[in-house]
Order: structure tokens, then sequence, then C-alpha cells
């Protein structure tokens, strides 16, 4: 009873069971291993490290602050025309950062302007609000569109390491970070011409193929499932 | 009519949404455990891309453009009035469902909605509308995109059910083993790719 | 389960809701989204001449930079697909204010017959008697639009530089074209026309498997689609200047 008075007290509350609401999604119920969210983007974006990145913090956005104003309004929002509410609240959040972007940073509007379409598409947003936000308080939904975008970006970061590696031998290109690692030329890290018994190296053409996100993706599932067996038989 | 049956051909098997393109890879991997269920979803997948591109071709040709009703240029709606078309047919669909098969309506849970947020519907109008395909190409292109689509998780549920009893390890089993067999799926389709269907029409 | 009136009140005032911030805040941005637009295609205009003008590079300059740059170095001209001059007041009673070919909009143009479209022609005259020809491309890719300068040599068939763009393509595939600083610069010694004079254009090859090394680019990886589109627009695009360019030959 006591508990129940404090959560009303605190609106922001941070207790143990918030902080799960933002650790759970990061293994036990990752959204793309064990909900099956989110894939298309997973594998589209996943070639270069710097998109992934980019891709992971605008979901982020886009899925906390439509959870938040989804909760806000479950309880007036008509079940025969939900899914019309939702994808107007997640597309309208979309649309005014877009604008804005535009206005005052325009390269970043660029870069970013190719996400829009992944974003709205991409399962996760609207997988939650119909599944969390629409039967919880707005708090929470805030903090569970938090973790599930942090599960989401943590396996999209590991697959798009994998992949530009291999397929391209640097990491982050297109970023102020970009090392260029391995290849063949005097601007790779290691040259591979130079060293004698590397010379045999070449990038990954594959690599470069949503394919390869797919047999990336299954071998994470497997090492995934494998240390938590409690995943297994799940889906 | 030759060129609507060769659309018809490319997009349902050359240009298969799943495995040439992984759109809409969500509810596949998550629905394809039962080939009865698979069929549902797809179904009901045909039957949104078949409606959704033509009315969304309406849409872009009479609305948005500068000719059209308004007279005034409003691509800037595209988007937003594209995924609204969507969002109806499914809900549209979901309430039938529910109606006809409430037994169907479990087994798809929460990804029946999530067609609404299907990369292959969406990404079906909008490639319609850059490949610049005239109207009956547009509706071949629906349905065919749709066709594909449930062809190709169909193809998976089947196979799914039969290797239920293989003897794959325990943490791969499932959502594992459905991703690699996707992935050499798609790199079979990959061979397909560049075939002009309307060359065999001429023979 | 609402009535039917709940539902209609709640779904017209949730979208004239978002209806009305949608189109203040348009309306509000609207012309700070065009001098941006504006710029943005300058600084793609002179990244296809960057290896002319040598100093700096274009991306990094800032917006007053590549005005002033632009301003100097860059004459415009607008013609048509008989290849006459429009002169300012015919390009206005097109409908597009300001008359130069900046103010030329490529994707309304694209719509058009090809007959009817006005095609902006951007001329580089640092170098002295030896004018370089940057042409305006604009075709489709796998999602949406894409976009290039092509820049050619005082021969008219030489191709001096190149640039790229795109609305949405895949990030690290079909988005390379944009992304990759390498991918414009294979642009650069392509020849237009064979050497029977007949119009050949540049096209993007797979592998790097070359028949005629002349006339073909090496493409991106696991973008086929956007290559098509992109070795299509190359071949519709520069064509469509063709008219203007055997004026200039006589």
């Amino acid at each position: 009873m006591t508990e129940v008075k404090e959560r009303k007290l605190s609106f922001f509350a941070f207790g143990r069971k918030e902080r799960r609401l933002v650790t759970e999604p990061i293994n036990d119920t990752n959204p793309i291993t064990v909900q099956i969210l989110g894939v298309c983007s997973a594998l589209a974006v996943t070639s270069l490290m710097w998109p992934s990145i980019v891709m992971s913090i605008a979901v982020l956005f886009v899925v906390a602050f439509s959870s938040f104003f989804t909760s806000l309004l479950r309880n007036y929002i008509p079940s025969q025309v939900r899914m019309i509410v939702q994808l107007v609240i997640i597309a309208f959040l979309v649309t005014v950062v877009e604008l804005f972007l535009k206005a005052y940073s325009f390269p970043v509007w660029k870069q970013l302007s190719v996400f829009i379409g992944l974003i709205i598409t991409n399962c996760i947003p609207m997988g939650r609000l119909e599944a969390y936000a629409m039967a919880n308080s707005p708090w929470k939904s805030f903090l569970d569109g938090v973790g599930n975008s942090l599960g989401y970006g943590i396996i999209l970061i590991v697959i798009s390491f994998i992949r530009e590696l291999l397929g391209k031998g640097s990491l982050m290109a297109g970023s102020p970070l970009e090392v260029k690692l391995i290849g063949n030329s005097s601007a790779y890290l290691i040259n591979t011409s130079e060293v004698s018994w590397l010379n045999w190296y070449s990038n990954n053409n594959l690599m470069s193929l949503p394919v390869a996100a797919m047999f990336i993706l299954a071998i994470i599932i497997w090492i995934q499932r494998s240390s938590n067996r409690k995943l297994i038989n799940i889906s | 009519m030759l060129d609507f049956f060769n659309t018809f051909i490319k997009s349902a098997f050359i240009e298969n949404m799943i495995l040439s393109y992984f759109l809409g890879m969500c509810s596949y991997l998550a629905v394809s455990k039962s080939v009865k269920t698979a069929t549902g979803l797809g179904l009901a997948v045909i039957f949104v891309q078949g409606i959704t591109i033509p009315v969304n071709w309406l849409i872009s040709e009479y609305l948005l453009v500068e000719t059209g009703i308004f007279g005034i240029d409003l691509t800037f709606l595209r988007f937003i009035l594209f995924i609204a078309v969507i969002a109806s047919m499914v809900q549209l669909v979901e309430m039938v469902v529910e109606k006809v098969s409430p037994a169907l309506y479990n087994s798809l849970g929460i990804f029946l909605p999530l067609i609404t947020v299907n990369c292959a519907i969406l990404g079906g109008s909008l490639f319609m509308i850059s490949r610049e395909y005239n109207f009956p190409n547009a509706v071949a292109f629906g349905l065919g995109g749709g066709m594909g689509w449930a062809l190709a998780i169909i193809a998976i549920a089947a196979i799914r059910e039969k290797i239920r009893y293989s003897n794959i390890p325990a943490p791969l089993q499932g959502l594992g083993i459905a991703f690699i067999i996707t992935g050499l799926m798609g790199m079979a389709f990959m061979s397909l790719m560049g075939i002009d269907p309307a060359a065999f029409f001429k023979y | 389960m609402r009535s039917s009136k709940f539902i209609i009140v709640f779904i017209s005032l949730l979208t004239s809701i978002v209806a009305l911030v949608l189109s203040v805040l348009f309306t509000g941005l609207k012309d700070k989204h065009d001098e941006n637009q504006v710029i943005f295609s300058k600084k793609s205009i002179l990244l296809a001449i960057q290896e002319e003008l040598g100093d700096g590079s274009v991306l990094d300059m800032t917006n007053q930079e590549i005005n002033e740059l632009f301003d100097k170095n860059i004459e415009q001209l607008v013609v048509n697909s008989e290849g006459h001059i429009l002169d300012k007041e015919a390009v206005e009673a097109k409908g597009y204010l300001g008359g130069l070919a900046e103010d030329v909009n490529l994707s309304k143009e694209k719509k058009k017959k090809e007959t009817d479209r006005l095609l902006p022609l951007y001329i580089y005259k640092g170098k002295k008697d030896n004018p370089i020809y940057i042409v305006t491309l604009k075709g489709s890719g796998l999602w949406d639009e894409v976009s290039g300068n092509i820049a050619i040599d005082a021969d008219l068939n030489t191709v001096v530089g190149a640039s790229f763009d795109h609305v949405s393509e895949t990030p690290g595939m079909g988005a390379e074209i944009k992304d990759n600083p390498n991918f414009r610069l294979r642009f650069k010694g392509k020849k237009i026309y064979d050497e029977s004079g007949n119009y050949r254009s540049v096209k993007l090859v797979k592998g790097g498997v070359f028949t005629d090394p002349e006339h073909e680019v090496d493409g991106i990886t696991a973008a086929t689609l956007t290559g098509v589109g992109v070795s299509k627009m190359l071949q519709n695009g520069i064509k469509s200047y063709e008219a203007y360019f055997k004026t200039l030959k006589k």
C-alpha cells in the first residue's frame, strides 16, 4: 500500500522496477533477437557502423517520445482506429524533428532524411506502442522505449562492426572518427601489400550484402541463447 | 497486357520483396512457425499490398502533384498519406479477421497490426513511385509483390515445419535457423536478379 | 468500444492539431529550407569541379564561402532541348522566380515531356579559353530520386569530374554514390562519345570487369538497382544537352 502511494507521488520515480524496464530489453527481451522487431533496418543499415549509430539514436528519440505521448492519450484512443492514431503520432514526431533539422542543421538533415522511412516502417516504435504504451503509464512507457532502443542499438552496432571490418576494412567510415584499418593501400593502418604474410587478404564483398547480416544475426542469437538458456524455444 | 504479366512475374519472383530485398522481415520470421498461420498472414499481405499500391498510385498522380486536383505541390505529404492509407486497410483486415477467424487472429497476435509498418508494404508504394509505373503496372506490381511475399512466408513455414524435429543445436533452434535458411534462400534468389521475363514471352 | 461520434471528434481533433502545427512549422521554416537547398546544390555543383578548383575541400566551406566561390567562378545558363539559350524572362514565364539556372526545379522538369524540359547548365571559366560545362541530371534510384552533376571539358567529350546525391538510398549500399568519396573520382577521364562520334555516355558496371573502359565505371557493391538508376540517368540526362553542345561545336 505504501509503495503504491510513493509511486503516485513521484511521477518520475527511478527505482528497481524502472531500472529493469531499461535493462531487460538489452538481453532478456531484446527487440531484435527475442521479440523479432526491427529486423528490416537491422539488415539494411548495418553495412557501415556510422549509419547504424545514427539510426539507433534516431530510433531512441522516436520510440521514447512516441511511447510517452501515446501513453498520455491511451485512455482516449478509440480501439477501432488506434493504428492510425499511433502512426499519426510517430509520423508527426518524425516530421517535426525533420523540419527543424532541415532549417537549422542541413547536413544532419541530409543524412537523416534517408532514415525517416526506415524509422516509420521500423516495427519497434509501433510494436512497443501496441505491446506496452497502450497499457502503461507515460513515464514507464518512456523508459520501456529507451530500453528497447538500447537493446536494438547494441545489436546494430555489433553487426555493423563485423560487416564493416570484414567487408570494407574500415571502421566508422563517413564519421569524424573514421579508422581505415586493413586494406591494400598506404591509406590503411595495416597495409596488406606490405605485410608479406597478409597479402592474401582482401575485403569480403559478401559482407556488404544484407545476406551477411542474416548469418551474423543467427550467430548472435546462437551465442546469446547459449549463455542465456531461458531464451531457448521462445520463438 | 505483356507489360502487365512482365511486371507481375518480376515482382513476384525475380524481385521478391523478402528474398531479394529483405523487406518485411519481422512478421515473416515471427509468424512462419506453421503453414496455416503463414498462409493467413500471406493472404492479408496480398490484400493490403494489392489495394494500397493502386490507391497510392492514384493519390500521388491526382492529389499530390501540381497538375492535380488541388493545383499545388503536396509531395511533402506523400509519406503520411501513404501510411494513412495502409493503416486504414490494415485496420479493416484486422476487424475482418477478428470476426471471421478468431483462432487465426489470436495466433497472429501483434503481427497483424504490424503489417502497417511492414517495410514491404510501404516499400512497395515507394518503389512504385521511383520506378514510374503506369496504372496497370502498379496493379500488377501490387498483386505480384504481395504474392511473392506470401510465397516466401509459406515456403519458409513449410521448411520450418519439416525441420522441427531435426537435430539442430538447441540455442540455434527456431529463430536462429530461420535466419540462416532465409539467408541461403536469399543467396539463391540473387542469381535470378536481372532476368527479364519479357524476353521469355517473346518466344 | 467507443461511439462513432467520439471517434470522429477524436480523429478530427488530432489531425487538425497535427496539421496545424506542421503547416505552421512548414511555412515558418520554408525560407530557411529553400536557402539551405540552394546552398547545397551550389556545393554539389562545385564538388563536381573540386579537382579544378584546388584550394580547400568544398565540403568544408561555410555558406558564405560557397556563395562567393560560386558567384565568382560559375556562369549559369538555361537551355532547352533544341539547344537554344533561354533568357531570364522566358524562364520566369515557366514559373521559376528569379529566372536563373539555379532557380529551375529539376524534380518538376523531370516529370515533363523530354522536349519541354528546361535544362540548367553551369559553366566554369576559371581557366581562360577552356570552359568546363557542368550538366545537372536527375533520375530514379531504388527508393527515390538520385541526382548528379557531371563536369565536361571544353572538348565536350571528356568528363573532368562528377558529384552525386540521393534522397533516400540505403546507407552503406546505394547511398555510397554520395558517401563514398572515391566513387565520384572514378568518372574522371571517361568519354561521352566514342571515336567515331557516336553518343555512348558513361555507365556503371558490376565487379570492375570492363569491356569498354572509356565509357564504363566501377559500380557500387550490393546496390544493383541504384546503379541501374544512375546509369539510366547518365544515359538520358547528358543526351538532352546534346542539341546545345552541337551549337557550340559549330
